[in-house]
C-alpha cells in the first residue's frame, strides 16, 4: 500500500517536472513571438523553481538520477538491465522529438533554434532515461 | 526473447533465517530492491546470482528455483525422502 502511494507520488513529481519544462519553454516563445511585456517572464522564475523542486523530489530523493548516471560497475544485474532498457527507449523518444522540433522550426521559417530550446532539449535528454526508470521502478 | 517465469522460495527462506531484505541483498551483492523483485518473481536472476543465493542459503539451486510452481519445502523434502526409501 505504502509502495503504491510512493510510486504514485514519483509519477506525479515526474509529470510535474516534464510539464514545468514544457511550460517554461512555451511561455518564453509566447512572450518572444507576441511581443508581450518582458515582465511576464518573471513567471519563468516560478516555473524554474517548480522544475528544480520536482527534479529534487522525483529524481534525487528517489536515487533514480544516481542509478542512471552511475558507473555500470556499481549497479547489480537487474539495475543494469533496467538502465539499459531506459536508455534505449530514451534514445528513440529523444530522436523523434528532435526531428519533430527541427521540422517545426524549418516549417515556421521565422527563427533559428535558440539557446532556450537547446538548453531545454539538453536537460530533457538527461532526464528522459531517469524519468522512464522512475516511472517503471517499484520502490521495494 | 521473452523468458519464462522462474518460481523461487527466496522470500520463505529469507524469513526462515530471520534476514531482512537489506541483509540478504548485502550477502548476495545486489540492491535491496532487487531482492524485492526476486521475491515477487518479477525478475529472473542470472545463473551467477542464482548460485550466490543458493550458497547464501546453503541449499541446492534446484530446491530454490524452478520453472514450475513450487510446493512447500516440507512437502518436497518428504517426497525426496520417500523417493530415496523406494530406491
Amino acid at each position: 500500500m505504502e509502495n503504491q502511494k510512493l510510486r504514485k507520488q514519483n509519477k506525479i513529481w515526474i509529470s510535474i517536472n516534464y510539464l514545468s519544462l514544457i511550460t517554461g519553454i512555451l511561455l518564453f516563445y509566447i512572450v518572444k513571438n507576441h511581443h508581450m511585456p518582458l515582465t511576464i517572464l518573471w513567471f519563468e522564475v516560478g516555473i524554474i523553481a517548480v522544475l528544480l523542486v520536482s527534479f529534487y523530489k522525483a529524481f534525487i530523493i528517489t536515487k533514480f538520477w544516481k542509478m542512471v548516471h552511475t558507473s555500470s560497475k556499481d549497479l547489480d544485474e537487474r539495475e543494469m538491465q533496467v538502465v539499459l532498457n531506459a536508455l534505449r527507449y530514451a534514445y528513440s523518444i529523444f530522436a523523434i522529438i528532435c526531428i519533430i522540433i527541427i521540422y517545426a522550426f524549418a516549417i515556421a521559417e521565422n527563427q533559428p533554434i535558440d539557446v532556450v530550446l537547446a538548453g531545454g532539449l539538453l536537460y530533457f535528454a538527461h532526464i528522459l532515461p531517469v524519468g522512464i526508470v522512475g516511472w517503471n521502478e517499484k520502490n521495494n | 526473447m521473452k523468458s519464462r517465469k522462474i518460481y523461487n522460495r527466496i522470500a520463505v527462506l529469507r524469513q526462515e533465517r530471520g534476514l531482512t531484505r537489506k541483509e540478504l541483498a548485502e550477502r548476495i551483492g545486489v540492491n535491496f530492491q532487487t531482492v524485492g523483485y526476486l521475491e515477487r518473481e518479477e525478475y529472473n536472476p542470472s545463473l551467477d546470482l542464482a548460485f550466490k543465493i543458493s550458497e547464501c542459503f546453503n541449499m541446492p539451486v534446484e530446491l530454490i528455483f524452478s520453472p514450475k510452481p513450487l510446493k512447500p519445502l516440507s512437502e518436497e523434502i518428504m517426497e525426496l525422502k520417500n523417493k530415496f526409501k523406494g530406491d
